[in-house]
């Protein structure tokens, strides 16, 4: 099978991670996408483990890692959306500004 | 041949240092036990010295043990004609400083923590002056700043407590930004040669680009020069004389503006000469413009202790001139000049600073007319030091002068003739500069009608602190020899290095 | 080894005067005294063994090196350096004897005392160094020894500002003086003036070489001998003690420039530009300082200008060659001006006033000071016998023999004509000082009661002095003492000098007696006020001076504040502002973030891509 598929159903899934970060609002989604992006990546990493013949599997290895890594950061993340959840009753990552370093109170 | 004298000149004040930082004793009593710690290291520089100039050329004592071995640092220390007579002249501001602490502690308190620093400035700088290992000499050329951030941030200007800390934090921004310059050309060094020891990269330089070499003169220039300080980098140094205690001044402008000087000399005279030659001519400019410059500047100046500060630029510019001439002449001139300059100067700063004890400031103003009538002697060694500092022959300041113009007379035959012919005659003009605004300062304060108080004239205890710098000044005018003589060794050594 | 002792000895009776001088009130005085007279013997010892046609003495050298030519510290003493260390110690000694009793009762007298004795020092140094930089040493110290006693008198704005003045003068000679000494010795390879002298005559040294070093020289020589046009500082520095302007501002100090010129005559001869601008300098300075003598109210400052005037007339016989004239007019002139401002000292002692119009009819209240002083007027004016007519003869002489037979004929001229005008001054000026002095009435309006006699410490000095005046003709009819050539009595100038002198005292006798006892030089009408005013020639050179240092000064000062300090403070305000855009970038939006992000990632796989 030519390289070019996997490479470019994963780019595909790369961008609509990509976009689904950039553009929706609600953090469930954001995490989506986020886990979209991993796993293109994953599909990379197997993809060119098998190109390479790689003799130690270092790529599907490595995508293990990730998805190991990945289950945790969910785990993770969706505690820290249902605690945001809890505490303002909304998930909209645009009012979520509180990291950003003001002099003043934070207007949300 | 290992020898412990350079070890222990280092480690002596760094002891007493940390002893009376730490010891619960009285202050008082650990003031003693500082200035009977230097007079050990006085007398031991002072026979180090002897000794040096009677063995000749190259480095003697030299000590050699294992520090970083991993990186190929070495403890490695060493003391040649040029660093000599400057760690005689710390050994003695640190003394003339403890002398003066001994019975008149600062306003705020605190004298063995002071007479600490002090001692942790001496072994700084006399580390400084004896490392032969790059990272060595980096070491300590930043341990001197510390403590002199302490010094005028915490015994600053009792007046201006915010002013102090901005003059302080200016000092140590300046300078450390110059010092990392410093460590830069530190590393390019060691990337080329594969060595931090000064000799060993002395001898593989030749091996190195051209470019690299002019480039690592280019990064120490810069990075000393903001010690020294050569103009523009200046700024930093009215100011931190202005809001530093008297100790801290003398130390200053006595030692560690010579550590720049200092470094400049072996770095661009022993490591990367011909790097240098490129680059000398720019020294030398800014050296000429810092000598008009700063005697301007102290023409317009109403307070004394500013225009002693800015004078003191005048005369580095001299040192920067000499060492920019890079022929033996040139080194001479320049080690002339830095101790004649640590004497002179340290005793004006000394006499401010007693002016300042006496009546609270040191504004022309504040200080008022009439000096000579009341308190005699200490405007008569204030009219001294005044001499010595315009460079009147027969005391100190004029042979440094002397040379570094007659130096500038006939530079390296590498560098622009004409230029330096220029340099010379504009340096010259900062002479009769100089000579206009001293005579100014001694017409205003010490002639005239004064308020009519009397003020109480030199003390036993700041005779002796004071003595030693005016036999110096006097002693070098008269017989410049004792410090020609023993520099003629270095100037021959760098010859050698020079022609090669 | 004696040479030595005339300076050292000085020293050590300053140091003792210094440390002892305060506590008991004899040490000062006898200090200053003991240790100037021990140098008097030396000196005569060292001249008594070194007039004539001895060997020069040699001490030294003592070689340091400086990595290029080495100093060498040496000492050289023959005929020239012996007689003037024979008339600076001589002066010296009778100015400190003499000061004793002017400074009586002043507590500053020890630090004074001290300073006359490093003086004398100094000067000794001057005369007796052979190497260019010790020479040098001595020289400078000179200048600051003169700066510290011109204020003396500190409390007096005249003498601070003087004091200052002359200082900075001198000093701005003395930079010109260290580039000659730079050239001279890179000409000759040595610094020593024997070997510069030798070099100079062997041909070894370059026209061009010697030109430029000889004009560097003479910047330094002008400027401490107060030639046009950095003679200003002279007449200024008359605040200072009298007997201070008898020994630096008229015997000794002031003189050292002719010295060293002489000394260095053999180079200075190679170059004929040098040679003119020097007879141009002191043709100007002769005629310029005797017509402001001439209506100069000051005693003092008559003699000053009177000094000045003199010094241009040794340069003038040393511009054409006039080795021996030249050095025979500066001995002679240091005795005569000396005793002047000795016996001028004596005046305003008595007197209470330095203004001539304050004074008058002195003649019989003061008799020695008056027969001295007639001796000092007539020696100054040229008289027969007196020593100042001798050596003017040889200046004269010398010039008039140049500008016959000579063949640099138009400078000799300009010295010769310039010369004969001068002398017609001096005696007018001469005349109408001593006129107002000791004869007419006595103002009614002077302060003391009744003018006295001073004491003999004062008078003594001067009686010697006027036996020297008198008795030196002698000498310079025959200097063979000085291992020159006697001067032969030149007939026709002297004659030619003679009627000069003799119009000068005719006029301003007869302006005298035509007005009655007032001031002759009123006949020169509206010239008058302009030259007792100096014809503005300091004020316009302090503007001149002044003004682009202050605007310098201006610029410095602003460029520090407005430029300096705001690029220093420029960091610290820079870093606050790059804080507050990276503050405001973090806006806490995570998507902006990641926006940026993958934005900055494409452009910099694209510039890579471009690159590659």
């Amino acid at each position: 099978m030519p390289i070019l598929y996997p490479l470019v159903v994963s780019s595909l899934l790369f961008a609509t991670g990509t976009y689904v970060v950039m553009a929706r609002r609600h953090a469930v989604l954001v995490l989506m996408g986020v886990e979209l992006m991993l796993n293109a990546v994953n599909l990379n990493l197997v993809t060119f483990d098998a190109y390479w013949h790689d003799s130690l599997d270092s790529g599907q290895v490595l995508a293990l890692f990730t998805i190991a890594i990945a289950a945790a950061e969910i785990g993770l993340g969706l505690a820290i959306v249902l605690l945001v959840f809890r505490s303002r009753s909304s998930i909209n990552v645009d009012e979520l500004r509180e990291l950003a370093d003001r002099d003043e109170a934070p207007t949300a | 041949m290992s020898s412990l004298v350079l070890d222990a000149l280092v480690a002596l004040p760094a002891l007493g240092a940390l002893l009376a930082a730490a010891v619960p004793a009285s202050g008082h009593r650990l003031v003693w036990f500082s200035l009977g710690l230097s007079t050990v290291v006085l007398g031991l520089s002072i026979g180090a010295w002897v000794a040096v100039v009677d063995s000749g050329p190259g480095f003697h004592f030299e000590s050699d043990a294992s520090w970083i071995e991993p990186i190929g640092v070495r403890w490695t220390l060493g003391l040649d004609s040029l660093s000599a007579p400057l760690v005689v002249v710390t050994a003695l501001l640190s003394w003339c400083c403890l002398v003066s602490l001994v019975r008149r502690a600062p306003d705020c308190g605190g004298s063995r923590q002071l007479a600490a620093l002090v001692l942790l400035i001496e072994a700084g700088s006399i580390g400084t002056f004896v490392a032969l290992d790059l990272i060595v000499f980096f070491v300590f050329f930043e341990l001197v700043l510390i403590p002199m951030w302490f010094v005028i941030a915490d015994w600053g200007d009792s007046h201006d407590a915010e002013g102090r800390r901005r003059a302080a934090t200016r000092f140590l921004v300046v300078t450390v930004v110059g010092s990392a310059l410093v460590l830069v050309a530190f590393l390019l060094l060691r990337s080329e040669t594969g060595s931090f020891d000064l000799t060993v990269v002395a001898d593989r330089v030749r091996r190195i680009d051209h470019g690299r070499q002019v480039a690592i003169a280019a990064l120490l220039l810069v990075g000393f020069g903001a010690k020294v300080p050569v103009w523009p980098l200046h700024f930093w140094l009215p100011d931190a004389h202005s809001k530093a205690p008297t100790v801290g001044s003398v130390l200053l402008a006595g030692v560690l503006l010579k550590l720049g000087t200092y470094g400049l000399l072996r770095f661009w005279y022993d490591v990367v000469p011909a790097g240098a030659l490129e680059v000398a001519p720019y020294l030398g400019g800014l050296g000429v413009v810092g000598i008009v410059y700063g005697a301007l500047a102290c023409l317009a100046q109403p307070d004394l202790k500013r225009m002693v500060a800015y004078s003191s630029i005048g005369h580095m510019g001299f040192v920067a001139l000499a060492i920019s001439t890079m022929t033996p002449q040139g080194l001479l001139a320049a080690n002339f000049a830095n101790v004649a300059h640590g004497a002179i100067t340290g005793l004006l700063f000394f006499l401010v600073g007693g002016l300042k004890d006496r009546l609270g400031g040191t504004t022309f103003d504040t200080i008022g007319r009439g000096l000579y009538g009341r308190a005699p002697r200490l405007a008569a060694l204030f009219a001294v030091a005044a001499m010595a500092s315009l460079g009147l022959p027969g005391l100190a300041g004029f042979w440094g002068e002397m040379l570094t113009m007659l130096a500038a007379f006939s530079p390296n035959p590498a560098l622009p003739q004409t230029t330096y012919l220029v340099l010379m005659a504009l340096a010259g003009l900062g002479v009769v500069l100089t000579t206009g605004y001293f005579v100014v300062a001694v017409r205003r304060i010490c002639q005239g009608v004064g308020p009519g108080d009397s003020l109480s004239d030199v003390a036993s205890d700041e005779w002796l602190a004071w003595a030693p710098l005016v036999l110096v000044t006097v002693g070098l005018g008269v017989a410049p020899m004792a410090m020609l003589w023993s520099a003629d060794g270095g100037a021959s050594l760098v010859s050698a290095v020079l022609s090669r | 080894m004696t040479a030595l002792l005339v300076v050292a000895l000085p020293l050590l009776g300053a140091a003792v005067a210094l440390v002892g001088g305060h506590r008991r009130r004899l040490v000062a005085p006898a200090a200053a005294c003991v240790s100037c007279g021990a140098a008097w013997v030396c000196s005569l010892l060292v001249a008594a063994a070194h007039l004539g046609d001895a060997a020069p003495a040699v001490v030294g050298p003592y070689v340091i090196g400086t990595g290029g030519i080495p100093l060498q510290a040496s000492l050289y003493v023959d005929q020239l350096s012996a007689s003037m260390l024979l008339l600076a110690t001589t002066v010296a000694v009778l100015v400190q004897i003499y000061s004793v009793a002017y400074l009586r009762g002043d507590p500053r007298y020890p630090s004074y005392a001290a300073l006359v004795s490093i003086f004398t020092a100094s000067m000794a140094l001057v005369v007796v160094a052979d190497d260019l930089f010790v020479l040098l040493v001595g020289w400078e110290a000179m200048g600051a020894c003169s700066y510290f006693l011109i204020s003396h008198h500190w409390e007096l704005e005249e003498a601070r500002a003087g004091a200052v003045k002359a200082f900075v003068m001198t000093r701005l000679g003395d930079v010109g003086l260290l580039f000659g000494i730079f050239v001279a010795g890179d000409a000759a390879g040595s610094y020593r003036i024997t070997d510069v002298v030798q070099a100079a005559s062997s041909g070894g040294i370059g026209r061009t070489q010697a030109t430029a070093a000889t004009l560097l020289l003479l910047c330094g020589i002008v400027g401490k001998s107060a030639q046009f046009p950095l003679h200003s500082w002279l007449p200024d520095a008359m605040p200072g003690p009298t007997p201070i302007s008898a020994l630096i501002h008229a015997a000794t100090m002031v003189a050292a420039g002719v010295y060293l010129l002489a000394r260095l005559l053999p180079l200075f001869m190679l170059s004929a530009t040098t040679m003119t601008v020097l007879a141009v300098i002191a043709a100007v300075t002769m005629l310029g300082g005797a017509l402001m003598a001439l209506a100069a109210d000051d005693l003092k400052r008559v003699l000053a200008w009177s000094t000045v005037s003199q010094l241009a007339y040794m340069f003038a016989a040393l511009s054409i060659g006039g080795y021996s004239a030249g050095v025979l007019h500066l001995l002679s002139h240091g005795a005569f001006k000396a005793l002047l401002f000795l016996a001028a000292g004596s005046v305003i002692h008595a007197v209470g006033s330095q203004r001539l119009d304050s004074m008058g009819g002195l003649r019989s209240s003061m008799p020695v000071t008056f027969a001295t002083m007639t001796v000092g007027f007539a020696a100054l004016a040229g008289l027969p016998p007196f020593v100042g007519f001798f050596s003017k003869d040889a200046v004269l002489g010398v010039a008039g023999e140049a500008a016959f037979h000579g063949d640099a004929q138009a400078r000799a001229w300009l010295v010769l004509v310039v010369g004969l005008v001068v002398e017609v001054l001096t005696a007018a000026y001469a005349t109408r000082a001593w006129l107002m002095m000791f004869f007419g009435r006595r103002r009614s309006d002077v302060a003391r009661a009744e003018p006295h006699e001073s004491p003999w410490f004062m008078s003594g000095p001067l009686l010697v002095l006027a036996i020297l005046s008198t008795l030196g003709g002698v000498a310079v009819v025959r200097p063979g003492f000085l291992g020159v050539a006697p001067e032969p009595f030149h007939a026709a100038t002297a004659l030619v000098s003679l009627l000069a002198v003799a119009v000068g005292v005719a006029f301003s006798a007869s302006e005298w007696w035509r007005l009655d006892g007032h001031d002759p030089s009123r006949r020169l009408g509206p010239l008058r006020p302009a030259l007792a005013a100096e014809l503005g020639y300091d004020r316009a050179l302090m503007s001149a001076v002044l003004s682009p240092v202050r605007v310098a000064m201006r610029t410095v000062v602003a460029s520090e504040s407005d430029v300096v300090e705001p690029y220093a403070r420029g960091v610290g305000t820079g870093a606050s502002w790059a804080n507050r855009f990276l503050r405001w970038l973090h806006n806490g939006d995570l998507q902006r973030y990641v926006t940026a992000i993958v934005f900055g990632a494409v452009a910099v796989a694209v510039v890579v891509g471009i690159v590659q």
